[in-house]
């Protein structure tokens, strides 16, 4: 009887103890916690609303697939060879109506670029790589990656640019050329939007005198 | 309104009005309240009669208790008891001179009812969906009855499978402060005393993290030689020191990791602001003032709804915004990139790509408090 009520009285507190740890999830620390309670999101929350607006392509690059803004449709004069209708070396020096004369390559230097690093100057509608490849204007960020490797690298990553909107799946991120002006792509100095009065009056002044 | 609510309330007749219309407070059937003046003096309570009601109404059978069993052992603490009592004799004795007085309106009456029933309202913490509800319902009617505009707001709570996360990129910002000027806009910051939940700190090159030598308020072309930029706000700790001194729990951290703050609930003795290792907190020394047609109508209860005077305010990761699928206001409004904002739970985000493959640190990691807000390098 008295081996009985020991068994019990065992059983019991071991299932309390198991299950108490069960129960309490207490993490050592927050990466403890991520890598405990991961799992891939499937829930109810999506960004799919937020970007009804906009048109996007898939990408796969590497082990990264992910959706970016169509650029084509955003280009103001394109389909280019609606002017550039013959390759630009026939072109020089024509009468024709200029349109964008004024563009200046403010991209590395004269040595490493011109218009013809990216630009097929045989067929106006694409662009072409280093080495002579067609590249669709839609895929320009693959023009990018050849020189900015380690931003490119972020990029896919997620470290680098930002995401057309949410942060809920799917994943949409905006390209090199949504941010940066391919012609001139690095962000210039400018004067703060916000400036707060009050806390400079507090500093100057001090609060206490 | 459900039945079991947890604070009383002083029926002003507005509930019943399908069965006697034309009721008020009074409990007459007929035309105004007071009619005749020689009825309304028989309507009308004693002092002293007004003054058992009120007590019987706000603290009930409480009063019978002694100190101990009042703070122990019953459905209310003491802050509570206090409040209810002094507040219901002031309220009460506003609503019921509204209620019964020819001049004032249903509009009138209807705003004596909604301040009752929110004066006496419990911690959202401890609310039910039910009661979230309620409450949001009586603050959007309250705001249309005070403004006749209209407000949206939610109590959504927290989505599973979601602790968000925060990612900052010190060698991206360039100390535009485009976040700090939306954060003011999205979150309904006090116009007038020019409240920031986000500091950009401009740092000299070479100096490393000297918050103490720092320029917070900076007003020159951006950015400058010789320096960076780092944004610092709340941090969502995991393990946050706030939560743990606020003596009337109005602040805690929702399963979505957010620490957020019951604007309500608050009596603003700024412990947590003491506590806070990182001047997360911001302390509103007046009521929080914004132009009406700046208003962001689209509040959240925990988040950038308005706020009263003298009550405990801070970067709530845009709750309104991000429990809805957008990123915060902040992360949007970056020209640079500097700001990634995700689920650490998904091993699909980018913030866990960043987590996983670039070199992340925290400010003072040694003390434990675990922020959700990385910063790293390119
Ligand atoms: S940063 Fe400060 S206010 Fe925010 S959770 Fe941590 S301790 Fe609390
Ligand atoms: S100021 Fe408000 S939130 Fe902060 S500790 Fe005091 S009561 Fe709690």
């Amino acid at each position: 009887m008295k081996n009985r009520t020991l068994i019990y009285s065992v059983v019991v507190l071991l299932g309390v103890s198991l299950f108490s740890c069960k129960g309490e999830e207490e993490y050592h620390s927050i990466s403890d916690k991520i890598e405990g309670e991961s799992k891939p999101y499937h829930g109810a929350l999506t960004s799919e609303q937020l970007l009804a607006d906009t048109e996007l392509i898939e990408i796969t690059e590497g082990e990264h697939t992910f959706l970016i803004p169509e650029r084509k449709g955003q280009i103001k004069s394109f389909a280019c060879i609606e002017c550039h209708s013959k390759p630009v070396s026939q072109m020089i020096g024509k009468d024709a109506p200029k349109a964008h004369w004024d563009i200046k390559v403010n991209h590395a230097n004269s040595d490493a670029m011109n218009c013809a690093t990216c630009h097929n100057g045989e067929d106006m509608n694409q662009l072409n790589t280093l080495t002579g490849k067609n590249i669709d204007f839609n895929l320009s960020y693959k023009l990018c990656s050849q020189c900015h490797s380690s931003q490119f690298e972020d990029w896919k990553g997620g470290a680098h640019g930002k995401k057309v909107a949410g942060w809920a799946p799917p994943r949409a991120s905006n390209t090199c050329v949504n941010c940066h002006n391919p012609h001139s792509p690095s962000f210039e100095k400018r004067w703060p939007v916000q400036f707060n009065t009050k806390t400079a009056i507090e500093r100057n002044e001090g609060l206490g005198h | 309104m459900s039945d079991n609510k947890k604070w009383y309330s002083l029926d002003l007749g507005l509930n019943n009005k399908k069965e006697s219309s034309g009721s008020c407070g009074c409990g007459k059937s007929e035309g105004s309240c007071s009619s005749t003046p020689k009825e309304q003096v028989e309507e009308e309570l004693s002092p002293e009669e007004f003054y058992e009601a009120a007590i019987n109404a706000s603290i009930g059978e409480e009063r019978h208790r002694d100190g101990f069993e009042q703070v122990f052992d019953v459905k209310m603490d003491r802050r509570s008891a206090f409040k209810k009592l002094t507040a219901s004799l002031l309220i009460g004795a506003g609503a019921v001179t509204t209620s019964c007085s020819v001049t004032t309106g249903s509009d009138t009456k209807e705003k004596a009812q909604i301040d009752w029933e929110e004066q006496f309202k419990g911690n959202y913490k401890l609310m039910t969906d039910e009661e979230k509800q309620g409450t949001i319902n009586r603050l959007m009617r309250s705001y249309e009855l005070r403004t006749d505009k209209k407000i949206n707001m939610t109590a959504e709570n927290a989505a599973e499978d979601v602790l968000f996360g925060y990612a900052f990129n010190i060698s991206k910002c360039q100390g535009y402060m485009n976040c700090v000027n939306a954060c003011v806009e999205e979150n309904n910051q006090d116009r007038n005393s020019e409240m920031q939940y986000i500091r950009i700190h401009e740092m000299k090159d070479g100096e490393g993290f000297k918050f103490d030598k720092a320029d917070d308020n900076y007003y020159h072309e951006v950015p400058a030689e010789g320096h960076f930029y780092m944004g610092t706000q709340c941090f969502h700790c995991d393990n946050p020191p706030c939560v743990e001194v606020c003596p009337v729990q109005a602040t805690w951290k929702e399963e979505d990791g957010l620490v957020v703050i019951d604007y309500d609930w608050c009596v603003g003795c700024r412990y947590c602001m003491a506590a806070c290792p990182y001047d997360g907190r911001r302390f509103n020394w007046s009521k929080p003032e914004v132009p009406e047609p700046e208003v962001n109508k689209n509040q959240h209860y925990l988040g950038n709804r308005m706020r009263k005077k003298g009550v405990m305010e801070k970067c709530t990761f845009c709750v309104q915004r991000t429990r809805k699928g957008k990123n915060p206001a902040c992360v949007e409004a970056c020209p640079t990139g500097a700001r990634i904002f995700g689920n650490l739970l998904d091993p699909n985000s980018t913030i866990r790509w960043v987590l996983e493959n670039k070199k992340v640190f925290r400010l003072k990691e040694d003390l434990g408090t675990e922020p959700k807000f990385w910063y790293f390098m390119d």
